[in-house]
C-alpha cells in the first residue's frame, strides 16, 4: 500500500470521463443570478460593541462561526478611514481587534 | 513534671520553680468595672483592672503568665469585649485575645515588676505609665510594621506566580491605529469608541510601534494653541501620527519638556510574563496602560494584539483574590491615614512638604492642561475657594473636546476647567461612568476600600477628604499603591 491512498489494490478511484473537462466560457446568464448568500449567523459579531475602559469587563462570547473571519466597516464611500475588525482565539479567550487604517487616496 | 499553666493560681507555678513572667494587660476603652480573664486565670477569676491616675479612661492590670501563647478577654461593665487594636482570633468564647509570653522578660514588664512576688495587682505612678503607652505604641507601630512587611509578601507572592493571562477577559476587545492615520482622525475615533489609549500599528514594518495616549492629544492642542505650528491648514488634516512622533521627541530632546527621556522603542508585555513584571514595567516606565502582545512566531513577525494591560486592572485580581482574606492581608484593613502611602496636604508644622497641585474651575483649560504635564500626573482635583472637592479633570478628558470639533472652534485659553467637565457630562458616554469618576474616601477608610474605589474603571486617583467640609486632605493614585505594596520609593 502506498502513502496518498491512490494505489491499493481493488480500490482504484475511477478516473473522470474526458468529457467533464470541456471548460466552457462562464456565460452572462451566470453572472445574473446572486451569489450564494452568506450564512446569516455572520452578521453577529462583536464588533459593535464599544471596547470597556478598564478593559476588564467582558463581552459576550463570540459565535463560533464569526471567528478567524476578517469583517471590513461598512461605511459610504468618501471615506478616509476604514476599520478592520477580527476576532480570535488566544488559549481559553476570545480576543476582538478592531484596527483603523487610513484609505490611501489616488 | 512541672505542671505548665493549669495550676489554680499563679503563684502556685512560682513555688514549683516555673518561670512566670509579669504581663501588663491595658484597657483604653474606659468604664467603670474593668476585669480581664483569660487562659492564666483557667477563665474563671476575673482579675480586677484599675484605672489610671489623670487617665480615666486607661485601665491596667499586671499578672504573671507562664511563657507561651495565652488568651484573654476583657469583662467590662457587665459586658465581653476584646481589644480590636491587639491580636485576636475566635475562640469557643467568641473573639478573643492572644499574646505571645516569651521566655525573657522584655524591658515593658521589667519596668514593671518592682520585685514583690506573689502580687496579684501592681499599681505603677502615671509617670512610668506614660513610658509603658509609649512603649506599647512603639510595639503597635512594630506590629504595624510587620504587618505591613508580611502583606507585602503575600502581594508579592501572588503577582509572580499568576500571568497577564489571567487580566484578559474572557472576551475582550482592543482598539488598534495605523501610525499613518491624521492625528485629527485619530482623536475622533478615540472619542468615539471611548477608549483614552490605543497601541499604534505600522503595516510597512509589521509591527506595533507605540501607543496614542491623551497626553500625546494634549501635547498636540497646545502646539496648534501656541502658533507656533508651521503647518499649513491642508498640513494639518493629513499631519499623521508617525509625523507627530517623530516631531514630539525632537521636541523633546530639545525643549526637556519632560523631566525623564520618553520611550522611542514600545513598551509592551506578553500574555506570560508574571503580573509582578507587568506592574514593575508600567511604574518604571511612568505609563498607564501596556499593550499585551503575543508573537506568534519565532521571530515575532504576525504578533497578535491581545489586551491594553493597567494597573487597575491587577489591582482589581488583587481585590477579587483577597477581598475574602483579610486575616492574611492585614493591613488591608488598616485606616488608610496610618500607612506610608500617598502623596497628603502639609499639616501645620511640616513647611518642608509641598502643597497640593489643585484646580479652581474657573482655572483656564490651558493653565489646567500645562499644569498636568508639568506636574507629570493624570488628573487633578477641581477645588472651589474652601478648597472643598468639585470634581477630578484628567488628561483622558482631553478626548471630550471632539465632541461636534469643539477643539477646531475654540481657543484653549478662553474655555475653562467647568466648562470643559461641562462638555464631558453631556456625551453619552457608552459605558455611563462618567459621574464616578470623582471618587472620595474619609482618612479613616481601610485600604481595603480605597483598593476598591481604584479599581472602578476611569478613576486612576481616590481623594481622601475631610468628612463634612470635604475638603482635600490628600490623593492616592494607582502608582502609590503599588509602590507601596511592592516597597518601590
Amino acid at each position: 500500500m502506498q502513502d496518498g491512498g491512490t494505489c491499493v489494490m481493488g480500490f482504484e478511484i475511477p478516473r473522470s470521463p474526458e468529457s467533464s473537462y470541456d471548460n466552457p466560457i462562464p456565460a452572462n446568464e451566470d453572472e445574473a443570478q446572486d451569489p450564494p448568500l452568506a450564512p446569516p449567523h455572520l452578521q453577529h459579531t462583536l464588533l459593535s460593541y464599544p471596547a470597556s475602559q478598564d478593559g476588564s469587563s467582558s463581552l459576550p462570547s463570540p459565535q463560533n462561526v464569526t471567528l478567524n473571519h476578517l469583517y471590513i466597516e461598512n461605511r459610504e464611500s468618501p471615506r478616509s478611514v476604514v476599520a478592520l475588525g477580527v476576532t480570535h482565539r488566544f488559549r481559553s479567550k476570545f480576543v476582538t481587534v478592531v484596527l483603523y487604517k487610513p484609505v490611501q487616496r489616488r | 513534671m512541672f505542671s505548665t499553666g493549669t495550676s489554680s493560681s499563679q503563684e502556685a507555678g512560682g513555688a514549683t520553680g516555673e518561670l512566670l513572667l509579669p504581663k501588663t494587660f491595658v484597657w483604653p476603652y474606659g468604664g467603670s468595672r474593668v476585669m480581664v480573664t483569660g487562659t492564666f486565670t483557667r477563665w474563671s477569676d476575673h482579675v480586677q483592672m484599675s484605672p489610671v491616675e489623670g487617665c480615666p479612661t486607661l485601665f491596667q492590670a499586671t499578672c504573671r503568665l507562664t511563657p507561651g501563647m495565652h488568651q484573654y478577654k476583657f469583662y467590662v461593665d457587665g459586658e465581653w469585649r476584646h481589644d480590636e487594636q491587639q491580636p485576636s482570633v475566635p475562640g469557643s468564647y467568641g473573639i478573643v485575645n492572644t499574646v505571645f509570653v516569651t521566655r525573657e522578660p522584655d524591658s515593658l514588664t521589667a519596668i514593671l515588676s518592682p520585685g514583690t512576688p506573689g502580687s496579684k495587682h501592681m499599681d505603677i505612678d502615671p509617670d512610668t505609665f506614660q513610658q509603658v503607652c509609649g512603649s506599647l505604641q512603639e510595639t503597635r507601630l512594630g506590629l504595624l510594621e510587620t504587618d505591613i512587611e508580611a502583606s507585602r509578601h503575600c502581594i508579592t507572592d501572588f503577582l509572580s506566580s499568576n500571568a497577564v493571562h489571567d487580566l484578559l477577559p474572557d472576551s475582550g476587545k482592543v482598539i488598534a491605529l495605523d501610525v499613518n492615520l491624521p492625528v485629527k482622525q485619530a482623536f475622533h475615533i478615540l472619542y468615539e469608541q471611548g477608549t483614552p489609549v490605543a497601541p499604534l500599528w505600522d503595516s510597512f514594518r509589521g509591527r506595533f510601534v507605540g501607543v496614542l495616549s491623551p497626553l500625546d492629544f494634549i501635547l498636540i492642542l497646545r502646539e496648534l494653541g501656541s502658533h507656533g505650528s508651521n503647518l499649513t491648514e491642508e498640513e494639518l488634516e493629513t499631519h499623521t501620527i508617525a509625523a507627530w512622533k517623530t516631531a514630539k521627541h525632537q521636541n523633546i530632546r530639545q525643549m526637556h519638556l519632560l523631566s525623564k527621556p520618553c520611550q522611542r522603542s514600545l513598551v509592551y508585555a506578553g500574555p506570560f510574563d508574571s503580573l509582578k513584571d507587568v506592574a514593575l514595567k508600567i511604574l518604571q516606565n511612568d505609563v498607564s496602560t501596556i499593550p499585551i502582545i503575543h508573537p506568534s512566531s519565532h521571530d515575532g513577525s504576525f504578533p497578535q494584539l491581545l489586551h491594553l494591560a493597567s494597573l487597575a486592572g491587577i489591582l482589581k485580581c488583587i481585590c477579587r483574590y483577597f477581598r475574602h482574606s483579610s486575616g492574611v492581608m492585614p493591613i488591608l484593613q488598616q485606616p488608610i491615614c496610618s500607612l506610608p502611602i500617598g502623596t497628603w496636604v502639609p499639616k501645620i508644622g511640616e513647611p518642608n512638604r509641598r502643597p497640593l497641585v489643585m484646580l479652581r474651575p474657573n482655572v483656564s483649560l490651558s493653565s489646567a492642561l500645562s499644569l498636568l504635564v508639568q506636574a507629570q500626573v493624570s488628573s487633578l482635583p477641581v477645588v472651589n475657594e474652601n478648597d472643598s472637592l468639585l470634581d477630578v479633570y484628567s488628561r483622558s478628558d482631553i478626548t471630550a473636546l471632539a465632541k461636534d470639533n469643539i477643539y477646531a472652534h475654540i481657543h484653549l485659553d478662553e474655555m475653562s476647567v467647568y466648562h470643559a467637565l461641562q462638555l464631558g457630562q453631556d456625551t453619552a458616554m457608552p459605558n455611563g461612568i462618567i459621574g464616578q469618576r470623582c471618587q472620595m474616601c474619609l482618612g479613616t477608610d481601610p485600604l481595603q476600600k480605597v483598593m476598591e474605589r481604584l479599581t472602578i474603571p476611569g478613576v486612576r486617583r481616590v481623594f481622601i477628604v475631610e468628612a463634612g467640609s470635604k475638603r482635600v486632605e490628600g490623593i492616592i493614585s494607582l502608582s502609590n499603591v503599588f509602590k507601596f505594596l511592592l516597597s518601590l520609593r
